[in-house]
Parts: structure tokens; C-alpha cells; sequence
């Protein structure tokens, strides 16, 4: 291959990721620059790129329009405690079918995969009245609940049990010599091993509970338990100017810090999820 | 002998570790799915505080709705149309970042970055964009392009929720597919080249069959994926224009939710679990005729 | 065995789950302790300071009752509510939007009230849509009317005339109101007139446009479809000869808002004017332009009511007589257009109104409340609403056939307007 050659053949290839990086770039800088542009702005047309003036007070207006602040935590606290218990209970599920042999084990994992084949969204209707019988709705229960015990923590499982199944048995053989119980192996022997698993879990789990819609716009109904999708949606008032700016205030305060851990950790974001059971 | 033998302390460790899976499984998914058709049989008018047994009225009502059939292409139009494109564009992308290039890990990071974005603040700005004087009008029209009024179209406003939603999501595709195309042993590609083989025909031959297990699996995911989509559509489009984007389950959460007929709901609730056991069912049939290898 | 114990677990779930939670009937005044919870859509902090004020002062009276206003968003704000009476939580008192009056008056989901004080005072046309058998189920605390706000400087621009003159002249129609948004839109670029909130989805607020033509959503019982009625067809054929051809209106999918400047007239209700306190530009207020039929207004309602299902249901009645009772209603008249006829007039609101000229509250709020239409109402709103929107949605293309698409709505909405 000539010289010449290669090198046309990478600019044409770095021009080809350019234009194709366009549609996953411009929303996330557009909505970041808007958000400090005067409201009459917003909507020119074409869009500036850069605004011509920056105005902060959207950002203050996000916080006295809605307890934002809280709706932050609600949303914080609740992606961490779903992440804490999914791993929890998945990596102990997990690790029970693959490594340990009791009576029923194959009968009791297919009826945990059905998990897979309902989606929350089936059960919505009947999930909110079981939680009304219970007097939890409104309140942070459903949404703490469901994704570790139900549906969502299935799919968690099921990676935990694909990783534990390909760890060699000799690794757990030592521990057993030293009378370690079923428990004691598991915590002092496979779960360290299995941090990369537990990684990807961990951040599909985070990522699910941030996300959530459907769910918190169904159970909670007053404003300071909101959480963050929820309250974004709910910057159109009744008495209020147009919310535009303010709305993208706080979608960029919501988006934003989630990016910036993201592109510090990518490797092993994007290695940890790579590198699981899902592989195939 | 003792009572608690080591086999017998495994057996009670193995149900021990999984009992809160299990149980979970059983409140939670088990549970509601009896509920779902329990209900389903049901009315429950929440403002005069009425539960009634109304026998098949419901699904009578399904039968005769003239919205169902509109809503059920509307959903099997999004799934089609997101698998495809989020597959093809997560593989392509795959591909160009697999070749030895200076950056590509910060292209890699640029495409996958919306994947960690919330949904709604996704969705809520790609509204802005969308706008018929919005910004990707205003890109159009700097290369001379007048763009249509996307979400005030039919055809237009199902594109965009499909595109939305596949840009935001085909990051993790995308690594996935890396991950597989990084596991393809490179002296094949050395034989194949030897032989005389062109770079498409590779890819075909070669790469696709040794990756065929991480596509079947990412499609798998896709579509039921794809079948629960709600907020894009909530907050882009509510199911508009006409019914044109009203997907199952966005009409279920109307049905039952924004009109409080619970017991319709449940009964849509009873389709979309019918709908995703038959499509889970015809492709683990067809992963076993089209996979290669199972790793 | 294991089987039937988890059939067991499963019938009880479902009877625990099914059971009918029958409602509390209302008891007696409570006597201890006492918070009541009042859901309301403004979340506005003059609204809530207010608020706050009146129930403050009720608990020198009762010191055992406090009242906490619970602020839920407006665009879901019928949906919430509903669905929190449906979770077992809904509050003791309820502000409801005139589009799901019917829903919640006929149900017999609210307490009749019939302790509120000087009710003679209240205009018959405020009550009208909260009464059910003579009983009044909700109190009227905002009748707020349309008008059309203006941009004297845009109009200047574009060398229009001053709508205010033609109020005077007696020509203040909606073809002229048409002519000089077009006219606006072509010299200036800018969009001439924008109904507030419809957004080419929110229809019910075309009523204000469509009233003019002497048309109707559908029929004073409800049963009766009016959108593919001759005036309908007229008032929608004007509206979309004004959007397509001749630009007089934004279409759909442009933004464009009147408080930013951005549009020459817009139509919404007076409580907005609050809006203006900073503009940067000369503006005005005049009422909605006459149509083919002559003059007429129309005005959004509010009614504040309290759940049956309360479990201080009594105490809560009593906290809304007092809420509304003479003195108290002067004070919300500064928000919220009152009901009673005694504090109708421009002098009273005058007072409360300061970013508003007398003149402007008699020819929009006086005048609006006591000939005003109430915006379209009907049981099952919220599934209406979207059922019309749906099949509205092709007449906002510049080639639709207007009533080929009036038919289908009225096709598709028949059923729901027959349960």
C-alpha cells in the first residue's frame, strides 16, 4: 500500500467519525450552552453555537421553582441504595446457582428468569396497587424494591452466575481446606475475584435507577419526593414565564456531573461492561 | 452422625443466598403477573371508589378497540426500526473504531457519553432540536437542506423517536460489539487475505459469524428494550402526532394512569407480556440455527 | 404442599388487594390536632403567602387545625390528583380544573358544601359547572376570563392600528385581528398571534377562538358532537387560513412567546398580566375580538372542594368557608377573578389588580365574567382530550381538508361522549 494511499484512507476515516460523532455531541453541547443564553435566544434560528451573553440566573430559578436540591439527593440516594442491594442480593443469587448444588436449583433459576420476561411495565398496574394495600405509595419504597428484589435484579443475577460459573473450582478448594463456611468462601474468596462483574452490574444498576421514569411519575405525586427525570419534565407552570432556559438549567445540572465521572473512569467504565457474561 | 452434615449446610447456604432473589422474584414478578389477570377481569372506578367484576368486558374491549391495531404497528415499526439501526450503527461504529487509529478512544467516549446522560434530559433536549426552528433544522439549513417539521409528521416524529433513542443507546452495543470483534483471532483475516478475499467478503464470512452470539444476544436485548420504551416517547411526543408514536406501553400508561381505567390497563399489560414471550421464544429458536459457536 | 401454601399466599394478596376500602363516612368536627392538606397547581410564593396568611389566621380561632398547600405541577395536575386518591393518599381539600369539574362533582368523590357563607352572593354563571341536584359541590374561587394581550411597540413596527382604537371603533374583529398578526409576521418576522398554552395540542383552549364563531366543542348535556357543526367548520377554517396561509399564527412546532417579546398578541387569561411587571416593551390588554356572532368572552374556572374520603372531612368544610367567606375572597381577588357579585366591579379589583387599568378590568374581567362561556367540560376529560387531539392532529398541515377532519374527531370521540 502506498503511502499516499493510507494517509487518504485515514482522513477519509477520521471524517467519516467526525460527522457521525455530530448527533452524540451537539444535544449535550447545545443544551449546555442554552442554559446560560438569554431566553430570546434559545430559540434563534440557526442556533448559536456560542452565546452571545451568558446568563446565570436559570440556574437559580431551578432551585426556587422546585425543591431541586432534594430531588437531587432522592435521586442520588436511591440509585446508590438499588446498587448496594442489587449487588447484594444478586451476587449472593448468582453465586448460589453457580456454585453451589441443592435440590431444585435448576427449577427455582427458571423461575427467577421469568424475571427477564417481565418487564416492570407489565406489572404496573398491579405492583401499584399492591403498594397502595401496603401504604407505600408516594412514598420511596417502590422504587427501591422493585429493581433489587424484581424484574431488574434478574438481569444482574444472571451475570453474576455466568461470571462465578467460569471461575476455576480450585480457587475456592484452599478456603475450603482452611474450613472456611459456604458464606466465608464466598466473601473471602470469589466475590473479591469477581470485582469486574460486580463493576459492570454496579453501573447498569446506577444507570437503570437514575433513569427510571415511568415508575416515579406513577408512585410519587408530591414534588419534594420527585426524582431527578421526573422533576425535569415539570418546569412548565401554571402562573410562569417560559421555562425553556431553566428547564435546560437543570437538565445540564443533571446531566453533567454524571458525564464528567464518566469520562475520568471511560476505561474502566467501558472495559468493566465489555468484559462481562454478556459477551455471548 | 451429625445432623448438619456439609452436604446438608450447602444445601441451606444454596437456599439461604437465594431466597431473597427468590423471593423477590415471587412479590414482585410472580405475584402481579396473577394480579395482571386477576385484574384484568376487573373495573375499578377510582373516583366513586367502585371495584367491579366485569367478566370479559375488558377484553372485549380489546378486541374492538380501534386504537390496539394502530398502537400495535406503531410498536412493531419502532422495534423493527430500532433493532436495525442500532445494530447496523453499533457494528459499523464497532468496526471503525477497531482499526489501529490514534483517538479512537476518544471517539469511543464521544459515542458512548449518551448513555450516561439521563433519558428525560436526553429526551427533553433533542425536543428543543426537533422543533420545526430548532437546531437540527438550523444544521440542515446551513448546508442548504430545508428540514421537515419532525415531530408534527407521521412518518418524521417515528424516525425521531427511533433515531433519539438509538443514539442514545447504541454506545453500549457499540462496546459490546468491540469487545467481540477484539476476540476474533487475527490470523483468520490473514488466511482470508491470503486467499484473495476483499475486505466486505471478511467481514461477512469472518467477522459476522464469529461475533453472530454477542448479535443475537444484543438484539435479544434491543427488542425487549425496545418494547418498554416510554419516556422518549412522553416526553417527545406523547404517542402524537394522530396515534403515530402511541406505543403499547405508552397506552397502557394512558389507559390506566392518565384515564384510570385499571383494568384495561391490565389487560394491555397481558398483551405486552404475550408479546415478549413470543419474540424472546422465536429468537432463542432461531439462535440455534443461525449462531456459529456458542461460547 | 409447598403449592398450596403459595396458593394461599397468592388468594390472600389478591383479596388484600382487591378489598373495596370503603370511604369514612364524614365524622364530626375533629378536636384534636388536625392537618389539613389542601392541593393546589400554583406554585407561585405571593400565591402561597397568601394562603398561608388565611390559614394562619383560621388557627387563632382553631388552634388545633393547621393547612398545608401542597403545590402539585399543573400539566399533570388532574392526573396526580387522581392518582393519589387512587394510592390511598389524596388530600382533604382539592383545587380542580374546570375540564374535570364533571368527573369529579357527578362521582361523588367531594362533600357537598352547604356552609358557605353569603352563597346568594355567588354569580349563577360561576356555579353553574359545580353543581349537581342543587348542591353545590365545589366553590367557584377563580372565574378568570381570556383577553388578548398586545405588543404596542411590534404593532407600531409594523404600522398596524392600535387594537384598543378599534375596541373603541367597534372593529375589533378577529379578521382584522388576523390581518395585522400577518401583517406583523411579514414585516417584522416576528409571530403575530399565539394562543396561550395550546401548542397545537391543548385544543380546549381554542374555545377561545372558536366561541366567536358560535361554535362548540359539543353539546350543553355533553351528548351531542360539535366539531363537524357548520360553525365549527367555519371557526376552524379561519383558524387554518390564518396559521397556512396568510402566517398570522405560528405553526406548529414554533416556539414562540409573547411575555419574551416574541409574539404581537397572544390570548390567555388575565392572571398572566403578572407577568408583564418587567417588560421591555409597551403592551396592552384588550378583550378577545368579536366573531361572526358579535362579542362574547370566555373564561377558565377553578373550584376548591373537599374529598369525601377525608378523614377530616367536617373540619375541612369549615376550613373552606372560612377560606372563602367575604373577607377572604376580596383578598384572593387580587389572583384569582372572585364569584361573588359584590366584589365584581372595577373599583374593588382595582385595588388588588395595580399593573391593570380600570378600564382593562371592566371591558375583560367584569364584563368576561358575567357574559363568559366556560372553556369545554365533560366526564371522562382526560381521555376526550386525547382522543380529539389525536384526530385534530392532521388539520395542522396546510393542505388538510377541514371537515373531513371534523368528522373523524366526532367519529372517534362518539363513543366517549355517549358514557
Amino acid at each position: 500500500m502506498s503511502h499516499k494511499k493510507t494517509w487518504r484512507m485515514k482522513t477519509a476515516l477520521y471524517g467519516l467519525l467526525c460527522v457521525l460523532a455530530i448527533p452524540f455531541v451537539f444535544p449535550t453541547w447545545w443544551m449546555a450552552t442554552s442554559s446560560v443564553k438569554p431566553v430570546n435566544e434559545v430559540f434563534k434560528f440557526p442556533p448559536t453555537l456560542i452565546p452571545t451573553s451568558v446568563d446565570f440566573s436559570a440556574y437559580k430559578q431551578v432551585f426556587e421553582a422546585q425543591p431541586f436540591a432534594q430531588q437531587y439527593l432522592n435521586s442520588m440516594y436511591i440509585a446508590i441504595v438499588c446498587t448496594v442491594g442489587t449487588l447484594a442480593v444478586s451476587s449472593l443469587a448468582g453465586y448460589a446457582f453457580a456454585r453451589i448444588r441443592f435440590r431444585g436449583q435448576n427449577a427455582l433459576f427458571l423461575l427467577v428468569l421469568t424475571g427477564l420476561l417481565v418487564p416492570s411495565e407489565v406489572t404496573i398496574v398491579p405492583l401499584f396497587q399492591m403498594f397502595q394495600r401496603w401504604n407505600m405509595i408516594d412514598t420511596h419504597w417502590p422504587l427501591i424494591l422493585v429493581p433489587i428484589f424484581g424484574a431488574p435484579s434478574v438481569l444482574a443475577t444472571f451475570i453474576m452466575r455466568q461470571f462465578f460459573i467460569a471461575l476455576p473450582p480450585e480457587l475456592e478448594e484452599a478456603g475450603r481446606m482452611d474450613g472456611l463456611s459456604r458464606f466465608g468462601l464466598f466473601r473471602r474468596i470469589a466475590l473479591p475475584l469477581s470485582r469486574p462483574a460486580l463493576g459492570a452490574v454496579a453501573i447498569f444498576t446506577f444507570l437503570h435507577s437514575w433513569n427510571l421514569y415511568l415508575e416515579p411519575i406513577v408512585f410519587l405525586s408530591t414534588p419534594s419526593k420527585f426524582t431527578l427525570p421526573q422533576a425535569l419534565t415539570q418546569f412548565v407552570d401554571a402562573y410562569g414565564g417560559p421555562a425553556w432556559n431553566v428547564q435546560l438549567s437543570a437538565a445540564t445540572l443533571t446531566a453533567i456531573p454524571v458525564l464528567v465521572v464518566f469520562v475520568i473512569a471511560q476505561r474502566q467504565f467501558i472495559e468493566g461492561l465489555a468484559h462481562t457474561g454478556l459477551k455471548g | 452422625m451429625r445432623f448438619w452434615t456439609a452436604r446438608r449446610r450447602d444445601h441451606l447456604a444454596g437456599y439461604l443466598f437465594i431466597a431473597p432473589q427468590l423471593a423477590g422474584t415471587i412479590v414482585f414478578v410472580l405475584v402481579p403477573l396473577v394480579l395482571v389477570a386477576w385484574y384484568s377481569l376487573h373495573e375499578w372506578n377510582v373516583l366513586a371508589d367502585e371495584f367491579n367484576f366485569v367478566g370479559g368486558d375488558n377484553y372485549r374491549q380489546l378486541a374492538d378497540d380501534p386504537n390496539l391495531p394502530k398502537v400495535l404497528a406503531a410498536t412493531g415499526l419502532f422495534s423493527a426500526g430500532l433493532l436495525v439501526l442500532n445494530l447496523s450503527l453499533a457494528l459499523l461504529l464497532a468496526v471503525l473504531l477497531n482499526q489501529r487509529l490514534r483517538g479512537t478512544v476518544v471517539f469511543r467516549t464521544l459515542f458512548f457519553s449518551p448513555v450516561v446522560v439521563s433519558m428525560v434530559a436526553w429526551t427533553i433536549v433533542w425536543g428543543f432540536l426537533l422543533q420545526d426552528n430548532g437546531g437540527v433544522n438550523g444544521i440542515l439549513n446551513t448546508v442548504g437542506v430545508h428540514g421537515p417539521n419532525w415531530l408534527r409528521g407521521d412518518v418524521t416524529a417515528m424516525i425521531s423517536v427511533v433515531v433519539v433513542q438509538v443514539v442514545k443507546n447504541v454506545g453500549l452495543n457499540m462496546v459490546l460489539f468491540l469487545a467481540a470483534l477484539q476476540g476474533v483471532p487475527g490470523e483468520l483475516y490473514e488466511a482470508a487475505r491470503l486467499d484473495g478475499a476483499s475486505a466486505w467478503r471478511a467481514f461477512r464470512s469472518i467477522t459476522v459469524p464469529m461475533i453472530s452470539p454477542t448479535i443475537m444476544l444484543t438484539s435479544i436485548i434491543t427488542v425487549v428494550g425496545s418494547l418498554q420504551v416510554f419516556a422518549q416517547i412522553a416526553v417527545l411526543t406523547q404517542g402524537g402526532p394522530g396515534t403515530s408514536t402511541t406505543v403499547l406501553v405508552y397506552y397502557l400508561y394512558q389507559q390506566a394512569f392518565q384515564f384510570h381505567h385499571f383494568g384495561y390497563g391490565a389487560t394491555l399489560s397481558l398483551v405486552l407480556f404475550a408479546i415478549v414471550l413470543i419474540l424472546t421464544t422465536v429468537q432463542w429458536q432461531l439462535r440455534k440455527r443461525w449462531v456459529f459457536h456458542e461460547s | 404442599m409447598k403449592f398450596r401454601v403459595a396458593i394461599a399466599a397468592l388468594s390472600l394478596l389478591a383479596l388484600a388487594a382487591c378489598g373495596d376500602g370503603k370511604g369514612s363516612t364524614p365524622a364530626a368536627e375533629d378536636t384534636g390536632p388536625v392537618e389539613l392538606r389542601m392541593t393546589i397547581w400554583s406554585a407561585n410564593e405571593a400565591h402561597l403567602k397568601l394562603f398561608n396568611d388565611i390559614a394562619a389566621e383560621y388557627k387563632t380561632a382553631h388552634p388545633n387545625v393547621s393547612v398545608k398547600f401542597d403545590p402539585l405541577p399543573f400539566e399533570s395536575y388532574s392526573t396526580t390528583l387522581t392518582t393519589q386518591i387512587a394510592g390511598g393518599n389524596g388530600p382533604d381539600l382539592a383545587w380542580v380544573l374546570e375540564d374535570s369539574a364533571p368527573d369529579f362533582v357527578g362521582s361523588g368523590a367531594l362533600l357537598p358544601l352547604d356552609k358557605i357563607e353569603q352563597a346568594d352572593d355567588l354569580a349563577p354563571a360561576a356555579t353553574k359547572l359545580w353543581q349537581n341536584g342543587g348542591k353545590l359541590y365545589a366553590y367557584p374561587f377563580s372565574t378568570s376570563p381570556f383577553g388578548m394581550f398586545v405588543n404596542t411597540d411590534l404593532l407600531k413596527q409594523a404600522g398596524q392600528d392600535n387594537p384598543a382604537d378599534l375596541v373603541t371603533a367597534g372593529t375589533w374583529t378577529w379578521d382584522k385581528a388576523f390581518a395585522e398578526g400577518a401583517a406583523v409576521n411579514a414585516k417584522t418576522g416576528t409571530a403575530g398571534i399565539v394562543v396561550r398554552d395550546f401548542d397545537y395540542k391543548t385544543w380546549s383552549n381554542l374555545s377561545t377562538v372558536w366561541t366567536g364563531w358560535g361554535a362548540q366543542a359539543w353539546s350543553a348535556d355533553g351528548k351531542t358532537c360539535g366539531f363537524n357543526a357548520p360553525e365549527m367548520v367555519d371557526a376552524m377554517t379561519a383558524l387554518h387560513k390564518a396559521v397556512f396561509t396568510d402566517k398570522a399564527m405560528p405553526g406548529p412546532g414554533v416556539a414562540a412567546d409573547f411575555f419574551a417579546g416574541q409574539s404581537a398578541m397572544t390570548v390567555t387569561q388575565i392572571s398572566r398580566a403578572s407577568l408583564l411587571k418587567d417588560a421591555k416593551f409597551g403592551w396592552d390588554l384588550v378583550p378577545l375580538p368579536a366573531g361572526p356572532k358579535g362579542k362574547y368572552s370566555v373564561v377558565g374556572q377553578a373550584g376548591l372542594g373537599v374529598l369525601k374520603k377525608s378523614k377530616h372531612a367536617a373540619t375541612a368544610a369549615d376550613f373552606l368557608s372560612f377560606f372563602t367567606n367575604p373577607a377572604n375572597s376580596g383578598k384572593l381577588a387580587q389572583y384569582f377573578p372572585p364569584a361573588r357579585k359584590s366584589q365584581l366591579n372595577a373599583e374593588t379589583m382595582a385595588k388588588t389588580n395595580p399593573l391593570l387599568k380600570p378600564a382593562q378590568l371592566q371591558s375583560v374581567v367584569i364584563d368576561g365574567i358575567s357574559t363568559g362561556v366556560v372553556k369545554p367540560s365533560h366526564t371522562g376529560s382526560a381521555e376526550i382530550a386525547q382522543n380529539v387531539r389525536a384526530s385534530l392532529d392532521p388539520l395542522w398541515k396546510p393542505d388538510a381538508n377541514v371537515k373531513s377532519v371534523l368528522d373523524n374527531v366526532c367519529t372517534g370521540v362518539k363513543p366517549l361522549l355517549a358514557k
